[in-house]
């Protein structure tokens, strides 16, 4: 569970986040939605514990993140903004770095490895060197090497971003199999379909605040419209005036 | 392996990066490859240009003389021949042009009336044809010169005992050079460009690793995606740093087994030169420069974290290494007299312990203690600021 208590961030004079309060369920998949600079990534960037925020309150299964950040970090799996590969590593070599640095070690390490990039299909690419992956598979890794601890709590940042159908559709099916395991997801997302298909709960954020909260028949009731998409538009308040 | 006593967390960690940045940069040949020849290329070359002086030196020992009116001074002539490696040859056509199309190194001519100013007791004239702007001419000129001072001082003893003077009344003085360096400190100082070679490797061994551990790992993106994981950011520096040194000291230590290696093919002894380097002398060179390196790793890494991109940290990487040429060319210029204080100070406290070393002088364990302390001292204050860097969000997102 992961729960955001009226987070702000401001960089200079500008409110980035400002006053974001939102709580993310276990075996449920919550989606950030918002457009462009709504404060998304700042978000995120506070709750997996990389930026810390100028007021507010982080809480990772009921730990508070922003006094103990690593014992939250220990529990949380994160595919972030920036999620570069080191080219000279193998995707074996990657996973396990990380797996590592959680403190796995030895047999239980490289079984966890050989499992996930199985699971994700990644198993052709295991020696291989990531220089020269494609933009699917080196986000792929990037899940990978985020998930080798079984963490209880998943933050993906547009984990969909830029990849084709075949790459889209695996992510998803990653979410849906760590939703099915019971675990907290939480995305974000500017891809209607994507969110209305995969969240059960949906926070929509814009201009560093949160505009509207629930799912999405609740949200689409909310603003008056039938399709999410406008819904959408009319919640975050960059749209034509009705 | 099994320890009884699990360690610290974050001390394994730590082990963890160190590692992984080792494994990654090893990986990295064309990175390698360039380490390596820029750590061959001085060594080389000093051997290659202390060589030709040795060979410069043999050569002036053997010299030619090629004589234009020979006949006219039979007895010099004879007494030069007599002289161990000197040919007496004869003459070109034109001597002075031979000498300035550089076909002989000197040339004497001894005029018409040698012979009678030279029985007349009058000093007899010789000219010696020489091109002073020729540097390779210069030991072959010099020795010539020397003979026939020599030549001179003979004929001058026998014409004053022969009048019943003893030639001593002739040498009002007499100058007599103290030597007081030891030929291995002689050697020393021709070879004071290996101290700052050594001080070079530990910068260019670590540089590679530095920059691509922390500007690299920015540029690349990984940096956020790192620092997603429990690990507390000194040990993520701490690794990164360790990694780089000890790059830094692969490559003090094969410039040092380089370098000595090199000597064993100089032919020092025609130098005038005797050099021993034995085991407790490398064992001394790696105790004074080792602990530099985790300096230059801890400055390099600081400076390349604060950098904006991996091309201005190499900026700042050439600049940093001005710092140990400067301490070498300040050593060559300005002889150090070792002071106490200078063992305090990084940098200049390896140059002159390692000058020390290689003169034969052991300056003791304390000189030692305090020069590695003073490179682990600001090698920690160092990674303490880089730590700080990496927990400043403008740092890690850039600005």
């Amino acid at each position: 569970m992961i729960a955001a208590i009226d987070l702000k961030k401001y960089f200079g004079p500008v409110a980035a986040v400002n006053g974001v309060t939102f709580t993310a369920k276990d075996g449920q998949v919550t989606g950030l939605l918002g457009p462009n600079g709504a404060g998304k990534t700042t978000t995120l960037r506070m709750l997996y514990g990389v930026m810390r925020p100028d007021d507010g309150t982080i809480e990772v299964d009921h730990i508070d993140a922003t006094k103990h950040p690593r014992d939250a970090q220990a529990r949380l799996g994160v595919l972030p903004d920036l999620a570069g590969l080191y080219p000279r590593l193998t995707a074996r070599e990657q996973v396990r770095y990380y797996g590592e640095l959680h403190g796995l070690e030895g047999e239980a390490l490289e079984e966890r490895t050989d499992e996930l990039l199985k699971t994700l299909d990644l198993s052709h690419l295991a020696n291989r060197r990531s220089a020269g992956y494609s933009h699917g598979e080196r986000t792929k890794v990037a899940i990978a090497r985020a998930l080798v601890h079984e963490p209880q709590n998943v933050i993906l940042d547009e984990p969909t971003n830029g990849l084709d159908v075949m790459s889209t559709r695996a992510v998803r099916a990653i979410i849906k199999r760590l939703k099915a395991e019971g675990r907290c997801v939480l995305f974000s997302s500017h891809v209607m379909q994507e969110v209305s298909a995969l969240c059960d709960s949906i926070v929509v954020i814009a201009g560093g605040k949160v505009v509207a909260h629930g799912t999405p028949d609740e949200l689409r009731a909310k603003a008056g419209y039938d399709s999410l998409e406008d819904a959408f538009v009319a919640l975050a308040g960059s749209g034509e005036p009705r | 392996m099994k320890s009884p006593q699990p360690l610290p967390r974050w001390v394994r960690q730590t082990k963890v990066v160190l590692f992984k940045e080792l494994v990654d940069s090893f990986r990295d040949k064309r990175a390698l490859s360039s380490i390596l020849l820029s750590i061959m290329v001085g060594p080389l070359i000093t051997a290659f240009m202390m060589n030709r002086i040795a060979d410069r030196q043999k050569e002036a020992d053997d010299v030619r003389v090629p004589i234009v009116g020979a006949r006219n001074a039979p007895a010099l002539v004879q007494w030069l021949s007599q002289q161990s490696g000197v040919v007496v040859t004869p003459p070109p056509a034109d001597p002075e042009q031979a000498v300035r199309e550089q076909s002989e190194y000197v040339v004497l001519v001894v005029p018409q009336d040698y012979a009678d100013d030279f029985r007349a007791s009058r000093p007899a004239g010789i000219k010696v044809i020489a091109d002073s702007a020729r540097a390779d001419a210069r030991a072959q000129v010099e020795r010539v010169q020397r003979l026939l001072a020599q030549y001179n001082a003979e004929i001058g003893a026998l014409r004053l005992i022969g009048r019943g003077v003893s030639p001593a009344a002739a040498t009002p003085i007499k100058v007599e050079s103290v030597e007081v360096s030891t030929t291995q400190q002689r050697a020393a100082k021709l070879l004071s460009v290996i101290p700052l070679m050594v001080l070079l490797a530990a910068f260019t061994g670590a540089m590679q690793l530095a920059t691509d551990a922390t500007a690299g790992e920015r540029e690349r993106g990984s940096l956020e995606a790192l620092l997603v994981n429990p690990v507390p950011r000194g040990a993520l520096a701490l690794g990164k740093v360790i990694a780089a040194a000890l790059s830094a000291m692969l490559a003090v230590m094969v410039t040092a087994v380089l370098c000595t290696a090199l000597l064993r093919f100089i032919p020092l002894q025609e130098l005038g030169m005797r050099f021993r380097f034995g085991a407790p002398h490398m064992l001394g060179l790696m105790a004074a420069a080792l602990p530099m390196c985790l300096l230059t790793a801890a400055v390099q890494s600081c400076v390349a974290t604060l950098a904006k991109s991996f091309k201005e940290a190499q900026t700042y990487m050439g600049i940093l290494i001005l710092a140990p040429m400067l301490v070498g060319v300040m050593g060559t210029l300005y002889p150090i007299d070792h002071q106490p204080w200078m063992y305090g100070v990084p940098l200049l406290g390896q140059y002159v312990l390692v000058t020390s070393v290689l003169g034969g002088y052991a300056p003791g364990p304390i000189a030692f203690g305090a020069a590695a302390l003073a490179c682990v001292a600001s090698a920690a204050l160092l990674l303490r600021a880089t730590v700080a860097l990496l927990n400043d969000e403008r740092i890690v997102f850039g600005r």
